[in-house]
Order: C-alpha cells, then sequence, then structure tokens
C-alpha cells in the first residue's frame, strides 16, 4: 500500500516538475513583459519533434541533441517576440493573448502537417526499471526528470541572483521605466527572457515527451501548467515550482484514488477552492489596487 | 453632413432586408452557416457584455453553452415540454447558474478568474458525462426539432427565420441594455472599481448580475443551438470552444455589438471560405487571425471605428483600456 502510494508520489512529482518548468515559462515572461503567452506549450511540442528529429533522423548523441533542442526552443521564442507580440506591445493585453492562441494555432498545424497526427516514440536515456530505497519505488526515470528540473531551476535562480543579465531581468520586471533610465535595453531583455523561456519550455518537451507521448497535440500540457502557475500565484517564481509540482501529485494520486474522468477534473476543482480562499494563489501577492 | 448621420440606419436597413430575402437566393448549407453565425453572435453579446463592458474574463462560456443545450433538451426528452418553454427554462436555469457562478469569482479577477472559469468548463464537462442517467453521457444525445406554435421547426429555411428574429431581438436589447444604467455601470466597474463604487455602484451587485445576463444569453444560444443541430456531443463542449468564444469577442472587439457580430462572423466564415485547404486549413486560419489582430490591434469593429473617424471624420477615435479588469 505505501510501496504504491509513494511511487505515485514520486512519478506525480516527476510530472509535477516539468509542469512546474512550464509554468516558470510563464511566469518569466509575465512579470517581465506582462504578457501571458499561451503558445507556452508548443514551446514543449516543437522542442519534442526538434530533438526527435535529430535523434532518430539524423542519429546524433543524446547530449548534443539536448543541447541543440534548447537552443533551437530558444532561437524559437525570440522570433515569436519579435514577429508575434512586439509589434502590438502597445495593444490590450488580451490582443496580445489571441496573436500568441493564432501562432499556437500555426505552430500545432505545421508538426501537424510535417510529423502527422500519429503518436511518435521519443527516446530517452533514463531507464523504465524500478529502483527501490527503503519502502519508496521509483524508475529511474521519475529521478532523472526531478532531478534535470531541479539543476535547471538551481541554475536559473543562481543567474537572476548573481549575473548582471540576471540583476537586469530583475529591474525590469519590477519597473520598466526605472530600469531604463538605468541604461538597461528594455528590449533585449525582452527577447532575452521569451529566449529563456522558451528554452526551459524546450527542457520541459524533452522530458515529459517520453513520458506521456509526442505528437502535434502535446501542446496542451500548457493548459496544467498554467493552472499550475495560478494555484501558486501567478507572478511567483517560487509560486510556480511548487504549484506545479503540487498539480502533478495530486493528479497522480486522485488518478490512484478515483477513475480516470474524476482525475482530470479534480485538479480543476480543487484549484477553484483554493481560489476562492487565496484570489492571488498559493504565494501571490493581493494586487496592489490603483485609484 | 446629414448622410453621415443617418448611414448607420440605412445599412443596418439594408442587411435586414438582405438577411430577410437570403433564403429565396441561398441553398440549405449556407442557410445553416448562417443559423450557426447567429448562434454564435448571441454567445459573443453575451461574453461581451461580461468580458467587454463589465470587464471580467470569462473562460467559462463552453460550460453555460453546454448546460442551456442540455437543459432543453433533458427537458424535452424527458418531460415533454412545448420547445418555447425549453428554451426559456434553459436561458432562466444557466442565468441562475451564472449568478450563483459569479458569486465566488467576486474575489477573483484577471487572469485567475480565466483560471476559475476554465476550470468550470471542465468540470461541467465531466457532469455531463458522469450524469449519464439524463445526458446519455459520451453516447451524446438526441433532440427532436422544436415546434413553436404548432409549426415543426425542421426545416434549413424555418431554423433560418427562427434564429434570425431571436438573434436580432436579443441584440435590439443588448443595445437597450449597454446603453442604460446598466451598461453604464459595466464600464464604470471595468475602467476603475474603486471609482465606480464610490459613485455609487454596487460592485458584488452588478457583476453578479453581468455573470446572469451573459450566461443568458449563452444558455438560449445553446439552448437553439441543441434543437437546430439535433444532436449534442460532450465532447463539443471543451475550452477550446471557450476559447473559440473568446477570440470571437476580441478579434471582434471589446466593448462593441457591432464587434460581436463581425467577431463572428471571422470565426465562422473563415473556416468555410478556407474548406478547400485541406491539411493546410488550420494553418491559414492562425496565419490570418495573427495577421488580423497584428493590424488591428483593437479588434474588427476598433479598426472600422478608427478608419471611419480618420477617413470619413465619423463618430469619434475609439478609445480602449490596455487592461480588462484589474
Amino acid at each position: 500500500m505505501t510501496e504504491i502510494l509513494s511511487s505515485q508520489v514520486v512519478s506525480g512529482l516527476a510530472t509535477g516538475c516539468v509542469y512546474a518548468l512550464i509554468a516558470l515559462g510563464f511566469v518569466l515572461i509575465f512579470k517581465a513583459t506582462d504578457v501571458v503567452n499561451f503558445a507556452q506549450g508548443e514551446f514543449v511540442m516543437v522542442s519534442g519533434f526538434i530533438s526527435y528529429t535529430l535523434l532518430i533522423g539524423l542519429g546524433i548523441h543524446y547530449g548534443l541533441v539536448l543541447l541543440a533542442t534548447i537552443v533551437l526552443s530558444g532561437v524559437m521564442g525570440v522570433v515569436l517576440e519579435r514577429v508575434v507580440v512586439r509589434p502590438i506591445m502597445d495593444a490590450p493585453i488580451f490582443s496580445i493573448v489571441i496573436a500568441t492562441i493564432g501562432a499556437s494555432i500555426v505552430l500545432r498545424s505545421s508538426a501537424g502537417i510535417l510529423y502527422g497526427y500519429d503518436v511518435l516514440p521519443l527516446p530517452t536515456i533514463f531507464s523504465k526499471d524500478p529502483i527501490r530505497v527503503g519502502f519508496v519505488q521509483f524508475t529511474a526515470m521519475d529521478a532523472g526528470v526531478i532531478g534535470f528540473s531541479l539543476v535547471i531551476m538551481v541554475a536559473l535562480y543562481l543567474f537572476f541572483k548573481l549575473t548582471r543579465t540576471g540583476t537586469a531581468m530583475r529591474a525590469t520586471a519590477q519597473s520598466q521605466t526605472a530600469a531604463r533610465l538605468m541604461g538597461v535595453s528594455v528590449t533585449r531583455i525582452f527577447s532575452l527572457t521569451w529566449a529563456i523561456s522558451a528554452a526551459i519550455g524546450g527542457v520541459a518537451g524533452v522530458l515529459i515527451a517520453p513520458i506521456i507521448y509526442l505528437d502535434p497535440n502535446l501542446g496542451f500540457i500548457g493548459v496544467k501548467a498554467f493552472a499550475g502557475a495560478i494555484l501558486g500565484g501567478f507572478g511567483s517564481i517560487p509560486g510556480a515550482i511548487v504549484g506545479g509540482m503540487l498539480l502533478g501529485v495530486i493528479e497522480n494520486l486522485s488518478g490512484y484514488f478515483f477513475n480516470a474522468g474524476i482525475k482530470q477534473v479534480s485538479t480543476y476543482i480543487l484549484l477553484i477552492l483554493v481560489l476562492v480562499i487565496r484570489p492571488a494563489g498559493l504565494f501571490g501577492a493581493a494586487p496592489i489596487r490603483k485609484v | 453632413m446629414a448622410w453621415r448621420r443617418r448611414l448607420g440606419g440605412v445599412t443596418l436597413a439594408v442587411i435586414g432586408v438582405l438577411l430577410l430575402l437570403l433564403p429565396g437566393a441561398a441553398d440549405n448549407y449556407v442557410l445553416y452557416v448562417m443559423t450557426r453565425l447567429f448562434v454564435y453572435v448571441l454567445v459573443a453579446l453575451g461574453l461581451n457584455l461580461l468580458t467587454g463592458y463589465a470587464g471580467q474574463v470569462s473562460l467559462g462560456h463552453a460550460a453555460f453553452f453546454a448546460i442551456g443545450a442540455y437543459t432543453a433538451a433533458v427537458l424535452a426528452e424527458r418531460w415533454h415540454w412545448p420547445a418555447p418553454l425549453c428554451l426559456l427554462a434553459a436561458a432562466l436555469f444557466t442565468a441562475l447558474v451564472g449568478y450563483l457562478l459569479g458569486l465566488p469569482c467576486l474575489r477573483l479577477s484577471g487572469l485567475y478568474l480565466a483560471m476559475a472559469t476554465l476550470g468550470f468548463t471542465l468540470i461541467v464537462q465531466e457532469m455531463l458525462l458522469q450524469l449519464a442517467v439524463l445526458t446519455h453521457g459520451s453516447e451524446g444525445m438526441k433532440v427532436a426539432p422544436a415546434s413553436v406554435l404548432g409549426l415543426s421547426i425542421n426545416t434549413d429555411v424555418r431554423k433560418y427565420y427562427l434564429l434570425l428574429v431571436v438573434t436580432a431581438a436579443m441584440l435590439a436589447f443588448a443595445r437597450n441594455l449597454v446603453r442604460g444604467r446598466l451598461g453604464r455601470a459595466f464600464l464604470a466597474i471595468r475602467d476603475n472599481e474603486r471609482a465606480a463604487a464610490a459613485m455609487g455602484v454596487n460592485l458584488a451587485q452588478y457583476k453578479t448580475i453581468a455573470f446572469a445576463l451573459s450566461a443568458l444569453y449563452t444558455g438560449l444560444a445553446g439552448a437553439l443551438s441543441a434543437f437546430i443541430v439535433g444532436f449534442l456531443d460532450p465532447q463539443e463542449f471543451s475550452f477550446f470552444l471557450s476559447i473559440q468564444f473568446i477570440t470571437i469577442v476580441i478579434l471582434g472587439g471589446v466593448a462593441s455589438l457591432l464587434g460581436s457580430v463581425l467577431g463572428a462572423c471571422f470565426l465562422i466564415f473563415l473556416p468555410e471560405l478556407l474548406a478547400g485547404l485541406d491539411v493546410w486549413q488550420a494553418l491559414v486560419y492562425g496565419l490570418i487571425m495573427v495577421v488580423t489582430i497584428l493590424f488591428m490591434p483593437f479588434g474588427l469593429s476598433g479598426a472600422l471605428r478608427r478608419y471611419a473617424f480618420r477617413w470619413f471624420g465619423m463618430g469619434a477615435e475609439p478609445i480602449i483600456p490596455r487592461r480588462l479588469g484589474h
């Protein structure tokens, strides 16, 4: 009983880590540019296909593929920002959201045209054999996904805390005007933010595609990650991480205790309850109402 | 410059006459597409009241649409209610659900509200599957054609006229609403809640009214759509539908009834026009959507009003707030 339960928690945590990575992408872009990027899930999907092509089509080494996927995904983020978002930065926020929804339709249908709608197997370096530590049972894949995600998160934290560019990015998130006055090129920071968010989405794609599936609809994982970001408090980086992980674990556990239909909605029922009690999510600060 | 002032009225009259005469000239498929257009216009009107005017973003309208459709279908199938009563009951019941959903949503705004209502859509869709006793679950549900005043609405022409009449009436109703006390209160809440409250607008009351009204329109549209299509498939009421609805409102233009109509035309006609493109259809559709927003960030009606002012000096340059809600 505890064995099954604990393995459910660990595998939920693995999916949750991937949700957390995608949620981080949402939050980074939102903090820096006030834009909610509904094409975030598409970064995950496209990078899955990129790594599939490099691995299976060209037979490149896994480590190189991972690196190339991250870079290409980042480039995609920059291009998306330049072409779709920057021209309408002055428009109402929801127009920008609709533009990113349009972009996600384009990306999804392009992937459908190129690769078809059948599920493709994406190889992984982690094995799916069970490992036992004490009474906790998990697979190497779960451990690998969790470990890799944590490394990315720590690296990001250090980047924001210690580097000059990271400080400039935090400054831009606080106040674009003040950052500009201090000599920060805000437009460059915008590009960089989109690049980083898309690159994290790329990592998430390489990690999650072998666990669930790889097809053009993989991008809908973005909806769950968005729910995770909201649960944690949209605009809070720790919130995105905790919210994403929590969502993964709850989803897995409710799948264990209830049927598959309930599994799908249990997270949303919980989410609504949390929002009614804490309208700005778990870690979100109550919004300051300007008169 | 009298012609400028009369232009709007004349255009409306011409379009009205053309719509009345259309069944004489068009084939059944065109009429069917037009009927679907009217359904979407109704939803867009309702959603625009809530999102465009009152500033409350909702991704829960697929759920309202489903509730309206299933209420009408269940009443007609189980208790053999006459169709007009089914429509009325479905609209009122959906309004009640909207009111009740509005209560917990009072504390939420912006993205959090969008997510909570999105959750509502997913929960309702699952309930349609679980409550199989009433809804027949994943098998879907057949709906017999409506009959109004002894006349069975079973041909495309009759369906077209039923929807035309209802949509025109609801459009006129919405126009009166937004120009009156209620519409002004909604706009005041959207632009600044505190200022609105200071002016004596009861925030809780008006926000829940906005939810109820919006749900009423959407529930009515759902019920009408159930009778027209004749079959309900729970898969249709997914969050995609909610995204489509909000796309109509934003692409058409927020806080604009004309925008709701134009947005619905965009979303219904464009896929029909692109139908020959086969696999490329979704790609071209997405591209057109992005390009439209890039060139008309204030929506179709915003662009129309802007150029009507710049080129012909009609109306005023539209001012659209950057943020909806707070």
